[in-house]
């Protein structure tokens, strides 16, 4: 249990949590520690910069001394100026900031390593992933696979085991903020957690070889019953789709997609991934 | 040895050693190599004008964006940078040339061909397409099968033996030479800079050095170092060297342009610099502690969570020196008077990018953010911020020397225009990255929505692109046509290089440049005053305040040597014969011959290189060298003894990284599993006491030598020189054999650990050798090394190195 030590680190509010469930999802945590840095870098780097042109131009020549300053000669055995005390305030200060937003992550970063699956929970779905030039395949717990096509459930924490069976990849939905390296020989651990039904896209993020920007996948999350209903028998959900995206209509807001999806039904990776790839 | 021609002549520019003709040629070159990776940069930018594939295919875009990383990283940047270092720096502790003025000429013609190599990667079927990273097995052969991918493989490992020989000479430069007086702390901070940059090059990059003589060798050979597939072992050993390297590298790219800032910054503020003192230690500490912040590279890996905190503490902590350090610039502004010529501007700039660079990388510092940045258009835009961005210090740094290089001043009108240009181009295309920062990495696919902010970086890139016009062109009419500059046109420069003419002339200045009385003199004595051979005469050069005349004290008297050399032709014909025999090697792509063009290639490339190796060895070359010199803490030792000691430090270094290689791989396979090579250790055992023998005959010469005997020192050196035979004819006899009954360096990864590991240890036998034969032959014709046996010494220094590297590899190979 990670997440309370969180609230006692943070200096600042504690991370946001679902209503009625016990883990924030890794897109709340994401958006909740860049928005505090951005915020907090755009000062700082607004008053830095500020404070250094504000000093290269109030102390622009104007082509005479105003004052008994000793300035450098040609010749002499390079030293240094003093003022030291006010240099050492703003590195203290500055190391003080950067110290304590790190460490104040540092909470969210046990959180999202010890994941989910520190509950022991069976509520999580896990799925392996699986990465080749130039495409991935998805094994669920049942034996069944897929490729380029990765089916979850809204609202159930979705556990990753990724590896490779060539080279280097890297599987990433940047919408869920979710993202692992796939190493050959290797295995690496990841999760998230999808609030709402919808479609995303993952991309490889490591450099693979000449297919890898068309390395894409689509993930689609889907209402639990309706996951239940495509996970017990995938073909005859498959054979039934039609019917589904109707039901998909009535029941969730009617996505232009999916009516896309009507016209060419067959091929629906290219579908999907078309609708956020523009070509 | 010959005398110096012209600079109007052609021939001056292939036989020059003088630092400033090679720091010219450096600069001039890494121009061109900026040019070539910015018109890579730009097709890149231009495929990403719309989403999709356009003007280049997968393969040519991801060579577009590989090469144009290693061209810039390695090919512009690190040149670049020591082009100013080789003019400036001995200029500015007082010395008259490098320690080693043909070593010097050596790095830039290994540096030039290394490029010209990766130019030719181009045309054998494409070049190297695996990122600039190289990430493992994606550059292996299986997956990255050009010829070309060889190629540039060996251009990389030539460079960083280019590389490796300036390091050494740079150290033994800035260590050995400074003028009486200046101690440690006197150093100007741009050569501080310098001196940092080589200290970390000489590990950093001795690392990659062994990195990649294991990525040739599976290249060119067929080991299967990085053939990991399907096992634990090595799959991050790649990541691990390459980092080890890389983490370094960035801050060995951005030192020197630091150390340009922090000299402009004093100069046109007329301020000295604040905190100079915590200023050096925060770099001292970057610099040692960059070594430790590696797997800051690789936490999406399953390093585990333990690791991943240190190394997110060690890189937060590398970050903090760093704040202090732009504080420190800041602060030298207040109360100063802060002239906004060109040279300024572009450190200003370079300081404000750099500020955005560094706060963007603390985003990167926290782990749980990085997780999401990783392979995104963030890093991209961050380390564009902080290389480019200090890269900008460095055309700073053009301007500012550049009244010093030709004598004349630039434009100023054309320098800020170029400066304005540069800087809202640069961020025109660097910012709209962060914007579009969900745009995975080397991919030419993005999101639809994100198409402004790439459309908005297309058109800063031409920006910058077309920046650089206006400063080729106002450095080259500058050149014929600028104002003379006299020999310090800025108020309140004070180091060294301003006390002199500009351009100065080719030994600097006259006597030796002193700071005993707590400023700079030049102290001449009468018999110094000649004029330089092939040079002009020097005083008419010399501001002249700073001139003074006095007797020749003992010391100086003694080491007075009366003729200087500055020409040599051998280190560009080491070039040119490395050149071919490296191209040729390419043809062994995959352990298959391409074509038998190759094999002569090789056959032509070992002949030449032979031949001007040689002519180097025979040629007496004299180096200026101060008698009189600050050489803390290194005082007691030899100039050329030093350069031995920080050669064999990275030669550590390299051994450390192939023998880590094969601990990691066998820790990695459960140290019990891996099979035994060689099929009886007896070889190698009796390999063992004939090297051990060995270094003793080595001594027994250095002894001989001493005493002065001829027959002695041919007899023991003699004795080295077949004992080293016999130790290459057990070991030839001990392969064949393992050949015949199938164990092959392609057999299996332990053989190819084994073979490759002890042919590098064998390889430094045959080198040995070579110089040992030489000697035998200098000592059996000319009575060579009976009146200076130092030579001897350094030989055995090499041999005695070389034997302790087998006294660990017996055991690890043939006992454990």
């Amino acid at each position: 249990m990670m997440y309370p030590t969180l609230s006692h680190a943070s200096p600042l509010a504690p991370l946001p949590r679902l209503p009625g469930d016990e883990w924030g999802t890794q897109v709340q945590l994401f958006e909740e520690i860049f928005l505090v840095f951005l915020a907090l870098g755009t000062i700082v780097g607004i008053v830095v910069v500020s404070y250094t042109l504000y000093n290269a131009y109030k102390y622009r020549d104007r082509g005479e001394e105003t004052g008994e300053y000793d300035r450098p000669v040609l010749g002499e055995l390079p030293t240094g100026e003093g003022g030291g005390r006010k240099l050492f305030l703003s590195f203290f200060l500055s190391a003080v900031i950067v110290i304590s937003l790190v460490a104040w992550t540092y909470g969210a970063l046990l959180y999202v390593e010890a994941g989910p699956s520190e509950q022991g929970t069976d509520e999580n779905l896990d799925v392996d992933v699986v990465g080749f030039q130039f495409g991935w395949e998805f094994e669920y717990p049942n034996g069944h696979t897929e490729t380029n096509e990765l089916r979850v459930p809204a609202d159930r924490v979705v556990t990753l085991t990724i590896t490779s069976t060539d080279v280097w990849h890297n599987f990433g939905i940047p919408d869920l903020r979710v993202k692992a390296d796939a190493i050959p020989g290797q295995t690496s651990e990841t999760w998230f957690l999808a609030e709402e039904p919808g479609e995303h896209v993952a991309w490889c993020f490591e450099l693979c070889g000449v297919g890898h920007s068309d390395m894409v996948a689509d993930v689609i999350v889907m209402e639990p019953d309706e996951f239940e209903e495509w996970y017990e028998d995938p073909e005859a959900y498959e054979n039934d789709e039609e019917a589904d995206e109707d039901d998909v209509e009535e029941g969730e807001e009617a996505a232009d997609e999916a009516a896309d999806d009507e016209e060419d039904a067959d091929d629906e990776t290219e579908t999907v991934a078309g609708a956020v790839v523009a070509r | 040895m010959s005398d110096l021609p012209p600079a109007s002549s052609v021939k001056r520019w292939l036989v020059t050693t003088n630092h400033k003709d090679v720091g010219v040629l450096y600069l001039l070159t890494a121009l061109f190599f900026l040019l070539l990776g910015g018109v890579l940069a730009l097709l890149i930018r231009m495929q990403l004008w719309v989403p999709g594939p356009s003007i280049l295919s997968g393969r040519a875009y991801n060579e577009a964006v590989t090469t144009h990383g290693l061209l810039m990283v390695f090919w512009f940047l690190s040149p670049f940078a020591f082009g100013f270092a080789n003019y400036v720096v001995p200029l500015q502790i007082g010395a008259k040339d490098l320690a080693f003025p043909r070593l010097n000429a050596l790095s830039y013609w290994l540096y030039l061909f290394s490029g010209l190599l990766m130019m030719v990667s181009f045309f054998q079927g494409g070049t190297y397409d695996a990122g600039w990273t190289m990430y493992a097995p994606l550059n292996i052969p299986e997956y990255s099968p050009m010829v070309g991918g060889t190629t540039a493989v060996l251009a990389l490992l030539m460079f960083v033996v280019s590389v490796t020989m300036g390091t050494v000479n740079f150290l033994v430069t800035i260590h050995y030479g400074k003028a009486e007086g200046m101690g440690m702390w006197n150093i100007p901070l741009f050569t501080w800079s310098i001196l940092l940059t080589v200290w970390m090059m000489l590990f950093a990059f001795a690392a990659l050095l062994g990195a990649l003589l294991l990525l040739g060798s599976d290249r060119i050979i067929g080991t299967l170092y990085f053939t990991a597939t399907g096992t634990e072992d090595s799959s991050l050993l790649w990541a691990h060297l390459f980092w080890f390297f890389g983490h370094p590298e960035v801050y060995i790219v951005f030192f020197p342009a630091l150390g340009v800032m922090l000299e402009i910054f004093q100069t046109f503020s007329g301020r000295r610099l604040v905190g100079r003192k915590w200023v050096i230690l925060a770099m001292i500490l970057i610099a040692v502690q960059s070594f430790l912040v590696w797997m800051h590279h690789m936490f999406l890996t399953n390093i585990n969570l333990e690791i991943k905190t240190i190394m997110m503490a060690t890189t937060i902590g590398i970050s903090l020196p760093f704040d202090l350090i732009v504080f420190a610039l800041i602060y030298t502004l207040v109360k100063g008077r802060v002239q906004f010529t060109t040279p300024f501007l572009f450190s200003l700039g370079a300081l404000l990018l750099f500020i955005l660079g560094g706060i963007t990388g603390v985003f990167l510092g926290a782990v749980v953010l990085d997780y999401e940045f990783r392979g995104t258009y963030w890093v991209v835009a961050h380390f564009h911020y902080v290389m480019f961005g200090g890269a900008t210090a460095l055309f700073g740094a053009l301007y500012y020397w550049y009244p010093k290089m030709t004598g004349r001043m630039y434009d100023e009108f054309l320098g800020k225009l170029h400066f304005g240009t540069f800087f809202v181009g640069f961020n025109l295309l660097y910012f709209p990255l962060f914007l579009a920062w969900e745009t995975p990495r080397r991919v030419f696919e993005y999101n639809v929505e994100l198409i402004t902010w790439h459309q908005l970086a297309t058109i800063g890139g031409f920006i910058v692109a077309a920046s650089f016009l206006i400063m080729f062109y106002n450095l080259y009419v500058s050149y014929w046509n600028g104002e003379p500059a006299g020999a310090n046109p800025w108020e309140f420069s004070r180091t060294a290089e301003w006390a002199i003419d500009s351009p100065p002339p080719l030994e600097n200045w006259p006597g030796r440049a002193s700071y005993a009385d707590g400023s700079l003199s030049f102290i001449e004595t009468p018999s110094t005053t000649h004029a330089a051979d092939g040079g002009q005469v020097a005083e008419p050069g010399v501001v002249e305040e700073f001139l003074e005349v006095h007797e020749p004290t003992e010391t100086e008297a003694v080491h007075d040597e009366p003729h200087e050399d500055h020409a040599s032709i051998w280190p560009f014909g080491i070039g040119v014969g490395l050149f071919v025999l490296f191209l040729g090697l390419s043809g062994l792509h995959g352990a298959e011959l391409q074509g038998p063009h190759y094999l002569a290639a090789i056959a032509v490339g070992v002949g030449l290189s032979g031949y001007a190796l040689l002519g180097f060895g025979f040629e007496q070359f004299h180096a200026p060298e101060a008698a009189i010199a600050e050489r803390w803490p290194f005082e007691g030792i030899g100039k050329t003894k030093l350069g031995v000691w920080f050669f064999l430090a990275s030669d550590v270094v390299v051994f450390g990284a192939v023998i880590g290689a094969f601990i990691f791989i066998r820790a990695g396979m459960g140290w019990g599993a891996w099979e035994t090579v060689p099929p009886d250790p007896l070889p190698g055992l009796v390999n063992t006491f004939v090297l051990l023998t060995s270094s003793f005959t080595v001594i027994l010469a250095l002894v001989a030598a001493e005493r002065k005997s001829k027959r002695g020192l041919l007899g023991a050196l003699g004795a080295t020189f077949v004992l080293g035979l016999t130790f290459l004819g057990i070991k030839a006899w001990e392969w064949s054999y393992e050949f015949s009954i199938g164990i092959y360096p392609q057999t299996s990864i332990e053989a190819s650990v084994y073979y490759v590991t002890t042919g590098l240890h064998g390889l430094h036998v045959v080198l040995g050798m070579l110089i040992a034969g030489f000697m035998l032959y200098r000592i059996y014709s000319v009575d060579a090394y009976l009146e200076d046996h130092r030579p001897v010494e350094f030989f055995g220094l090499y041999w005695h190195f070389v034997d302790i590297v087998w006294v660990f590899l017996f055991p690890l190979f043939y006992l454990m």
